[in-house]
C-alpha cells in the first residue's frame, strides 16, 4: 500500500470531493484538464452512461451543449437526456425505489418544489458533500428539509408580459391590468394556478406572509379573472399563443418569450409594483444506484454548478444563475424579472417550499374550481 | 406422379391449421380429461389475459382511490377510508368537469352519429365507383393522422389568424375567438370520431338489400319515409354501436380539450392528469377514475337498454333471417 493509498482512504468524502474539485479547478486554470484525465483519474468506475431527464426542446438543448457534452468532454461519460414530464419521471422514480429496482434516470432536473416532495419522501441522495456548494449564493441550498437533497442552478420569477404595441404609455404598473376589460379573451395564465394564484394575492393588497392562513382576497381576484375568459396552459402552450397572437398579456417565466423577444417580436416583460413570485428548478439524484453511479451523478451536478457551466447554462436558459460567480447579461441589466442584485431580489418574492407543498393540492382544487366553472 | 403430388397438395393441412392442431394436443395432453371438454376455447386466452389486465389495472385503481395520501411523505395510507370520495364531493371542479364532460360527449355523439349515417349511407349506396372511393379515401386518411396534427390543424383553420378568420376579415370583421370554445372542442371532437362511427354504420347499412327499400318505394313511401321507416330500424345494431363507441371515446378523451379547449373547457382526463401529475395525489385521481368509469358505464347501460340490446347482440338481422 502506497502513501498515497493510505491518505486517500483516510480522507472523508467530502475532503475527497473538495480537494478533486480544488484540483479540477487548479488544473482548470493552468489549461491542465485534458478530456477524460486528470480531475477525476482516481475516483470510483465511471458508468458508461448517465441518464439526466430534460425538459424538451430549447431547455435540453441547453443543457446538453453547455452541462452535459461538456462533462462528457471531461470524463468520457455519455450523457443521454430523457425528456419523460418531471412530475410523471418523479413517479416513476419512487416506483423502482419502492420496488428495489434501479430508478430511470442518474440525475433529475426537476421544479423544486416538487423536488422537495421527492425529498420529504425520502427518494433523494444527499448532496451536502459536493464541494460547489460553498460556492453557491443561499438560494441554490434547499431550507427546512434534512441535509441538501437538491440544488438550484438559477431562479426565475413569474412575470407579466405584455405587447409593446398595446401598451403605449409604458409597461403596466400593477397586477390589475389582468382585470381590465379591454383585455377580455387575450390572457394567458397558468392551467395549475403556478404563479397567478401568488400575483392575485398581492394584487388585491394581501400578504405574501399571510399565505396560507388569509388568502380570501387573492381568491375574489381571481375570481374576478376568470370572467376576463383567459387561456391556461403550460409554459410551452403560452408561448406557442403568443406567437399565434391569441393574447396580448400573460404570467409566465420570461425565456419562455426571450426568442420571441430576441427575433424582434412583439413582447416585453415587467414585475409590477405588487411584486412577482420567484421560485426555483433544481438537479437531483435519486437513491437506489450503485456507489459509483451515484457518485457519477453527484459529479454531474457538482459540474452544472460551477462557474463556467452554470454562467453558460444560464445564459442559454435566459434565467440568473446562482453560483457566486454568475454575471447577468447586459441584455438584462437592470431587468427586474431577471433579478441578481440584492435590491432586484427585494422586488419578487418566494413562498417557502414546506408552506407551498403542503397546500398546493388545495390552491390548486380551488384555483381550477374557480375557472372551471 | 403428377397426379399423386397434386393429391397430397390438395389435402396438406395448411401450416398453422398444424400448429393450431398441434397446440390443442399439447392442451389435451397436459390438461385433466375433464378440462378436455374446454380445448376449444384456450384460443379465448390471449383475449381473457388481455382483459384480466385491465381487471387487475382497474382493482389497483379501486384499491387506490380508498386510501389517503399523506402529505407529510407523499404515500398513500395502509388503511381504508371515503376521504378521496369526499373531497371529490368539496370541490366544485369535479362536479363541473364530470358534468361538462358528459354533456359535451352527448353533444359530440348526436352529432358524429348524424353525420356519420348519410355519409356511411351514400358510400354504400352510391352507383359511382369513383365517388365510392373517394369517400372512401377521406374515411381513411384521418386515420394516419394523429389527434394531435389533427387538433393542430383545426387551429390553422380556426385560429385567430387562422383561415376562418381570414375569410371574415374579407368582409371587413375584425378577428374573433373561435378556437378555445367549446363550439370549437366539440367541432374537433367530431371531426375526431366521424371516421370511427361511419365504420361502425356502413356494414349495417350494408346488410340491408336494396330490394327492401325499392319494395318501400313501390308500396308508395317516400325517401324520408323509406329511411325513417326501413333504413334506420334495420340499421339500428350499427347505428347504437356507433353511439357507444363515439360516447366512450369522447368522454375520456385528453386531445382534443387540450388542444381546442384553452385550458378553459377541461374533461375528465385533462383533469385526472392534472391530479396524478400536478399535485401527485394518486388517491383522488383514482377516486376520479373510478367516478368516471362508473358514470360512463351507466350511461352505456342506459343506451343499451333504451336501444334493446337484445335486437345489437342478435347475430343475423331481421332481414337476412327473413330472405333466402
Amino acid at each position: 500500500m502506497t502513501r498515497k493509498d493510505i491518505i486517500f482512504l483516510h480522507q472523508s468524502r467530502r475532503d475527497f470531493l473538495t480537494s478533486s474539485a480544488k484540483l479540477a479547478g487548479l488544473a482548470g486554470a493552468f489549461g491542465l484538464v485534458q478530456p477524460h484525465t486528470s480531475a477525476f483519474a482516481a475516483e470510483p468506475e465511471k458508468p458508461g452512461e448517465l441518464f439526466v431527464r430534460a425538459w424538451g426542446g430549447a431547455w435540453s438543448d441547453a443543457l446538453k451543449q453547455k452541462v452535459s457534452d461538456e462533462f462528457s468532454k471531461l470524463t468520457g461519460i455519455t450523457v443521454t437526456h430523457d425528456n419523460t414530464y418531471h412530475a410523471e419521471m418523479k413517479t416513476k422514480i419512487w416506483e423502482a425505489q419502492a420496488q428495489n429496482r434501479t430508478p430511470p434516470v442518474h440525475i433529475n432536473w426537476d421544479v423544486s418544489d416538487i423536488a422537495y416532495e421527492s425529498a420529504v419522501h425520502g427518494a433523494c441522495v444527499d448532496l451536502a458533500d459536493l464541494p460547489v456548494i460553498a460556492d453557491m449564493k443561499a438560494a441554490a441550498v434547499p431550507v427546512g428539509v434534512t441535509g441538501v437533497p437538491y440544488l438550484n442552478p438559477y431562479l426565475y420569477v413569474y412575470a407579466l408580459i405584455y405587447r409593446p404595441s398595446k401598451f403605449p404609455d409604458g409597461a403596466p404598473k400593477s397586477w390589475k391590468v389582468l382585470l381590465d376589460p379591454q383585455f377580455k379573451g387575450r390572457i394567458v395564465a397558468t392551467s395549475s394556478g403556478n404563479g397567478i394564484i401568488h400575483a392575485a394575492q398581492v394584487a388585491a393588497g394581501g400578504k405574501v406572509s399571510d399565505m396560507p392562513d388569509n388568502m380570501q382576497a387573492g381568491w375574489d381576484f381571481i375570481a374576478e379573472f376568470r370572467k376576463q375568459n383567459p387561456l391556461l396552459g403550460k409554459d410551452e402552450d403560452m408561448t406557442k399563443w403568443w406567437e399565434q397572437n391569441e393574447a396580448d398579456i400573460a404570467l409566465n417565466i420570461i425565456s419562455n418569450v426571450t426568442d420571441i423577444r430576441d427575433k424582434g417580436g412583439d413582447v416585453a416583460w415587467t414585475v409590477p409594483d405588487e411584486g412577482a413570485y420567484a421560485t426555483n428548478d433544481c438537479l437531483w439524484v435519486p437513491k437506489g444506484f450503485p456507489e459509483n453511479e451515484e457518485y457519477w451523478a453527484k459529479q454531474y451536478v457538482n459540474f452544472a454548478m460551477t462557474k463556467d457551466p452554470n454562467q453558460n447554462w444560464c445564459d442559454a436558459l435566459a434565467l440568473p444563475g446562482l453560483n457566486k460567480g454568475f454575471v447577468a447579461p447586459a441584455k438584462f441589466k437592470d431587468d427586474p424579472a431577471y433579478p441578481t442584485t440584492d435590491e432586484q431580489l427585494k422586488k419578487v418574492f418566494f413562498i417557502p417550499s414546506e408552506i407551498q407543498v403542503k397546500h398546493w393540492d388545495e390552491w390548486v382544487l380551488k384555483y381550477k374550481s374557480i375557472m372551471n366553472i | 406422379m403428377n397426379a399423386n403430388s397434386h393429391s397430397k397438395k390438395q389435402f396438406a393441412y395448411p401450416l398453422k391449421w398444424r400448429l393450431f392442431d398441434a397446440i390443442e394436443a399439447i392442451f389435451e395432453t397436459v390438461a385433466l380429461p375433464k378440462m378436455r371438454a374446454a380445448t376449444p376455447y384456450i384460443w379465448l386466452a390471449p383475449a381473457l389475459a388481455l382483459i384480466g389486465l385491465l381487471g387487475v389495472g382497474m382493482f389497483l385503481m379501486l384499491d387506490a382511490s380508498f386510501r389517503e395520501l399523506d402529505r407529510s411523505t407523499f404515500t398513500l395510507s395502509s388503511t381504508y377510508s371515503l376521504v378521496n370520495y369526499a373531497r371529490l364531493a368539496d370541490y366544485s371542479v369535479f362536479k363541473a368537469v364530470l358534468v361538462r364532460s358528459v354533456l359535451a360527449s352527448l353533444v359530440v355523439t348526436v352529432t358524429t352519429v348524424a353525420l356519420a349515417l348519410p355519409y356511411a349511407y351514400t358510400m354504400v349506396r352510391t352507383e359511382g365507383a369513383r365517388t365510392r372511393k373517394l369517400l372512401l379515401f377521406c374515411l381513411f386518411v384521418p386515420f394516419f393522422i394523429g389527434a394531435v396534427v389533427r387538433g393542430y390543424s383545426w387551429v390553422i383553420v380556426l385560429g385567430r389568424e387562422g383561415l376562418v378568420n381570414d375569410f371574415f376579415g374579407l368582409f371587413g370583421f375584425e378577428p374573433f375567438r373561435i378556437l378555445f370554445t367549446p363550439l370549437a372542442v366539440v367541432i374537433g371532437m367530431v371531426q375526431y370520431m366521424l371516421p370511427f362511427a361511419v365504420l361502425m354504420i356502413a356494414p349495417a347499412i350494408t346488410s340491408i338489400p336494396k330490394e327492401v327499400e325499392l319494395a318501400a318505394e313501390g308500396l308508395g313511401a317516400n325517401w324520408r319515409r323509406t329511411i325513417w321507416e326501413v333504413v334506420l330500424p334495420l340499421a339500428k345494431p350499427g347505428i347504437v354501436s356507433a353511439t357507444i363507441v363515439v360516447f366512450t371515446l369522447s368522454i375520456t378523451d385528453y386531445a382534443m380539450p387540450y388542444m381546442m379547449g384553452g385550458g378553459m373547457y377541461d374533461f375528465v382526463s385533462n383533469l385526472v392528469v392534472d391530479i396524478f401529475l400536478g399535485i401527485s395525489d394518486r388517491g383522488l385521481g383514482a377516486a376520479l377514475v373510478v367516478v368516471l368509469v362508473a358514470l360512463g358505464s351507466l350511461i352505456v347501460t342506459a343506451i343499451f337498454l333504451a336501444f334493446d340490446y337484445r335486437t345489437i347482440l342478435r347475430k343475423k338481422t331481421f332481414i337476412n333471417k327473413q330472405l333466402p
